[in-house]
């Protein structure tokens, strides 16, 4: 029987050396994001102080038209993109019941991902940009390392999941494996340059740029939330049905509202109002999605409260309602007039790929990874670094929408331009204190990785 | 068995049929069909040296700040006439923005049209204008202790200059500026009387 007995024992070998891996894959895409979350916000932070000190570091490789790219490619792409990607390798192999599958493939995936996001940080450093469309700055090539990230990262979620034990696909993989198909289609549209010129390319970039939020990082995120919010709270998710509404609905309703970014522009009248419509057929996922979440959380208060994660996963829920509740008004025209090309846009970017995309991460990796690792941080730190980013997103949202309002009246008034700059001056210190709050939030969560990952991981039992 | 959604290949198919669908209508034949909006009269290709100033306004990102689109609102009739498609057939990368924390640009060659002012204003916006936030670019500029011939000098006033030397223009800096002054809305055609 010996040669049973061996064979066992190397199938158990093989079995725990599969669970090593994925435990230092999941902990390899937190820490690297980590790295561009504190890299890409100092950066923001740095950009924040130029508002009030405009010879502030006045330096090519330090100048604000560079560095805004850095930062807001940086977050999307460095930090978010690479979080949620960990996190998505994580539930597919949980909810499927087995180890991740192509875990070679899911290292390929995270050179790729930290590849570009240096290539990219580099060359719009460099003064080398595709043009100052937002999300889509990076160079082609290096984009396409990024979509070659993508699509590993997709093969591999797939693979997991068609080796999963029971017989239906959880939600969350729904969502995990929409994100990478659209991204991986988006991607491609947005690569391809021979039709887009002029205003062609006005409305491909309206397009993209709506879609590689809500077609990525909001199908990742809910896709997360929807496996880590049942198992905290250890009961079920309130309803599966409203779930699926919700994936179908967004599907459908988000790629068409691109174009609101540039209403009342040469773009046909037609597509704008089109894009409006949908904005606020928007409130259907948005609400099922939120209100889904709420309803799974309703008199849990008490373990809310105690919790490490639940905290930050409560938080990007209510952001998540507000933030896009908020960009379906914004669409409407009469509040486009007063609010487009202010800072108010500004705040709503912050309240959404901060308050709900980047909260509902952190929660999902304060849940999540200690279950992987074994490893618990200070739960000191963890609420310093909630209360911290809470109210330094909070306020930053509140002063930039107000400093956004303000901007829009004084045009509405026939001011002089430079009253605009004025009137949102004292805003724009108050937001940058706001940033300094933020950065040190993102210094105590980077300890709190270092806590939840160094040395020999102890899986807890599942 | 599995059937329906619960196999991976018909979720992947069907989320991926929708989507490109959605991709081809939204943003592909938009963008095929627009690409080929017809030049408005007067508006002309960029010469040389313009485009290599557009080139320089790319990378320094500009339009972070500065818009190039005025919509059909009282609010923006300071900056211009109403952008029309045909404003846009040589612009690409295109140049719209999305803030305008500094003042729209589709017009600026006509508000400003001296190369002197601009220069002047690139190496320290607040040499001219009080309270702008626009940030300084010195590197676009040399400082020497005496100019060369055929140097473009740049007389940047006293309080700003450093005492004794010389601001000499890039070639990047005027070829931006080439770019600036030439940023005029060309005339619609009058309604029929």
């Amino acid at each position: 029987m010996t040669t049973t007995t061996a064979g066992v024992h190397r199938q158990l070998t093989a079995e725990s050396e599969a669970a090593i891996d994925s435990v230092r894959i999941f902990s390899a895409f937190t820490i690297t994001a980590t790295f561009w979350l504190l890299l890409t916000t100092a950066v923001g932070l740095l950009l924040s102080f130029k508002f009030t000190y405009p010879d502030l570091a006045a330096n090519p490789l330090l100048s604000f038209g560079r560095l805004r790219a850095i930062h807001t490619n940086g977050t999307f792409y460095g930090w978010a993109s690479v979080a949620l990607t960990g996190l998505a390798f994580y539930v597919a192999a949980r909810t499927s019941g087995v180890q991740l599958q192509q875990r070679k493939l899911a290292w390929a995936a995270l050179w790729c991902f930290n590849l570009a996001a240096a290539l990219g940080t580099i060359t719009l450093d460099l003064g080398i940009s595709n043009g100052s469309q937002e999300y889509r700055e990076w160079v082609w090539w290096v984009a396409c390392i990024f979509l070659l990230a993508v699509v590993l990262s997709g093969i591999v979620t797939v693979a997991t999941v068609m080796a999963r034990t029971g017989q239906d696909i959880y939600i969350s993989n729904w969502y995990t494996i929409g994100a990478f198909i659209f991204t991986t289609i988006l991607g491609i549209t947005a690569a391809i340059p021979f039709y887009q010129y002029g205003l062609g390319e006005v409305a491909v970039q309206g397009f993209y740029m709506h879609n590689a939020v809500g077609m990525w990082f909001t199908f990742l995120a809910l896709g997360m939330t929807y496996y880590a919010l049942p198992k905290l709270l250890n009961r079920p998710i309130y309803s599966y049905a409203l779930g699926v509404l919700g994936f179908w609905t967004n599907l459908v309703f988000y790629p068409i509202i691109g174009a609101h970014h540039y209403e009342f522009s040469p773009l046909p009248w037609w597509f704008q109002t089109l894009a409006i419509v949908f904005s606020v057929g928007m409130l259907v996922p948005v609400w099922a999605g939120s209100g889904n979440f709420f309803l799974t959380m309703r008199g849990r208060w008490a373990i809310i409260r105690r919790s490490y994660a639940l905290p930050f996963f409560f938080v990007g829920i209510l952001y998540y309602f507000i933030g896009s509740t908020q960009g379906t008004l914004e669409a409407f025209r009469s509040l486009q007039a007063l609010w487009h090309m202010t800072n108010f846009t500004v705040g709503h970017s912050h309240l959404t790929m901060y308050g709900f995309i980047t909260f509902l991460t952190w929660g999902g990796i304060y849940a999540l990874l200690p279950m992987a690792t074994g490893k618990r941080p200070a739960l000191l730190l963890v609420g310093l670094h909630f209360w911290m980013a809470f109210l330094g997103v909070t306020i930053y949202v509140i002063v930039l929408s107000i400093a956004g309002t303000v901007q829009g009246i004084t045009w509405a008034n026939g001011d002089p331009f430079i009253a605009s700059v004025e009137a949102a001056a004292p805003y724009w210190s108050a937001r940058a204190i706001s940033g300094t709050m933020m950065l040190i939030a993102h210094v105590i969560f980077a300890v709190n990785v270092w806590k939840m990952t160094a040395g020999r991981a102890e899986p807890e039992p599942v | 068995m599995r059937k329906g959604m619960d196999h991976v290949g018909v979720l992947v198919f069907s989320a991926a049929a929708i989507y490109a669908t959605l991709a081809i209508l939204i943003g592909v034949i938009p963008g095929t069909v627009l690409s080929k909006s017809p030049a408005g009269r007067g508006v002309v290709p960029l010469d040389a040296a313009q485009a290599r100033g557009r080139a320089v306004y790319v990378g320094e990102g500009c339009s972070y700040c500065h818009t190039q689109f005025v919509r059909p609102l009282a609010q923006d009739r300071v900056w211009g006439r109403a952008s029309v498609a045909g404003d846009y057939t040589y612009s690409t990368p295109q140049l719209l923005g999305t803030e305008r924390t500094g003042p729209d640009l589709s017009n600026i060659g006509v508000r400003q049209p001296s190369d002197v002012w601009h220069s002047i204003h690139l190496y320290q916006p607040r040499s001219l204008v009080t309270g702008s936030i626009m940030p300084p670019y010195p590197w676009l500029f040399v400082v020497k202790d005496k100019a060369d011939p055929g140097d473009v000098v740049v007389n940047v006033p006293a309080a700003y200059a450093p005492p004794g030397k010389v601001i000499v223009a890039t070639a990047d800096e005027q070829d931006l500026v080439a770019y600036l002054v030439s940023l005029k809305q060309a005339a619609l055609p009058s309604p029929a009387p």
